[in-house]
């Protein structure tokens, strides 16, 4: 089970309101590579694997992902608040997530695409799903790069800043638990079955 | 193991590669990714530095554009719980790949006994962060403001 805790990661205090800006972020929230999409892979991954340092690094980066989603809606409810209507008229990269959301936080692509389980996968084997996160760490790393390309903001890029390299740590740790769980597979050929589902392991059938 | 040579990874050997590199097995079996092993007991920051540059680790400090700095912190009590939570995260997430790291799990109780005591220190003079925290006080704070994501929780107390 989970239990919250009422504070942040890292702290987010944006002192000056740029709802142009929020309209790209709010993409690390709902878009393709974002962190929701982030946590419902990495904790849905988590029950199909075999080896436990799989299960223990899913859900502990899985869970760190919420926090991530939390600090993402908290950029975008930061840089939206106190808005006048003169300030949404005048501002056409926000106005259309305006109408729909005003300024509540809905998980979107910042191309208007509502978050969908169709940009993550939960595939039931060990090395696809770990390949997949190594992917999707690299997406969401280039995101935030292409987010600080966009911003001047010091107080939004020092939270961007933290993500991303939250991303490159989480890229390592995948890279790291493939290496561990394949060195539980047959070492001939490592497709030879997958352990998240073949009970019975074939005789190893490779060369060498 | 046949192919990856497990005698050889990291834990068995002192490290003789600099800090921001890590092991390759000597022979590795095709068709699969390999990313390095980070070595054990790597260099690590002091807690407020991590939490300021996103990671605990110089080796894996990986910044955009040559960013060489880390962001800058709010001097709160709140940021220095954050950092010491940070530090114990990052701990945790290095554990889970490096279980026989036994200096990594020394700094790992460490750091748990340190975040306990500031907690509970935090929480006895701002509020409860924890709902099982919020049953401790004289009466039921939980709702007060201010809440997370709003800007005043990160403002200087």
């Amino acid at each position: 089970m989970f239990h919250y805790e009422k504070k942040l990661q890292f702290p987010v205090r944006i002192a000056t309101p740029n709802p142009k800006l929020a309209a790209f972020i709010i993409s690390q929230y709902g878009g393709p590579d974002g962190e929701l999409g982030a946590s419902m892979r990495y904790l849905s991954q988590r029950y199909s694997m075999p080896y436990a340092e799989a299960k223990g690094l899913l859900t502990d980066i899985g869970t760190e992902e919420l926090g991530h989603m939390e600090m993402v809606a908290a950029i975008v409810h930061q840089l939206t608040r106190n808005l006048t209507d003169e300030e949404v008229r005048s501002n056409p990269a926000f106005a259309p997530y305006f109408v729909d959301h005003t300024t509540g936080i809905y998980p979107t692509a910042a191309s208007g695409f509502p978050w969908s389980a169709g940009s993550i996968q939960s595939t039931g084997d060990v090395i696809a799903d770990l390949t997949e996160d190594l992917a999707a760490e690299q997406k969401a790393r280039l995101t935030y790069d292409n987010i600080l390309r966009l911003s001047d903001d010091p107080d939004v890029n020092n939270v961007i800043r933290f993500l991303r390299e939250r991303e490159i740590v989480h890229f390592q740790r995948f890279g790291e638990c493939l290496r561990l769980c394949k060195e539980k597979m047959d070492a001939r050929n490592v497709y030879l079955t997958n352990p998240a589902f073949d009970k019975i392991q074939p005789r190893a059938t490779g060369q060498g | 193991m046949l192919i990856e040579n497990n005698g050889t990874r990291p834990s068995t050997t002192a490290a003789s590669c600099p800090d921001s590199n890590g092991t390759l097995p000597s022979c590795a079996g095709l068709a699969v990714p390999y990313v390095p092993f980070q070595q054990n007991n790597p260099q690590k920051y002091a807690q407020s530095e991590a939490l300021s540059n996103g990671t605990l680790f110089p080796g894996l400090n990986l910044p955009f554009r040559l960013a060489v700095e880390g962001s800058s912190l709010p001097n709160t009590p709140l940021a220095e719980l954050q950092a010491l939570e940070f530090v114990l995260l990052e701990l945790g997430i290095y554990l889970d790949t490096h279980k026989d790291d036994a200096e990594a799990f020394r700094m790992f109780q460490q750091f748990s006994a340190m975040e306990k005591a500031a907690k509970a220190a935090y929480e006895s003079k701002f509020g409860p962060i924890t709902k099982e925290s919020a049953a401790a006080g004289d009466s039921y704070q939980w709702l007060c403001d201010p809440w997370p994501w709003n800007y005043a929780q990160n403002e200087v107390k």
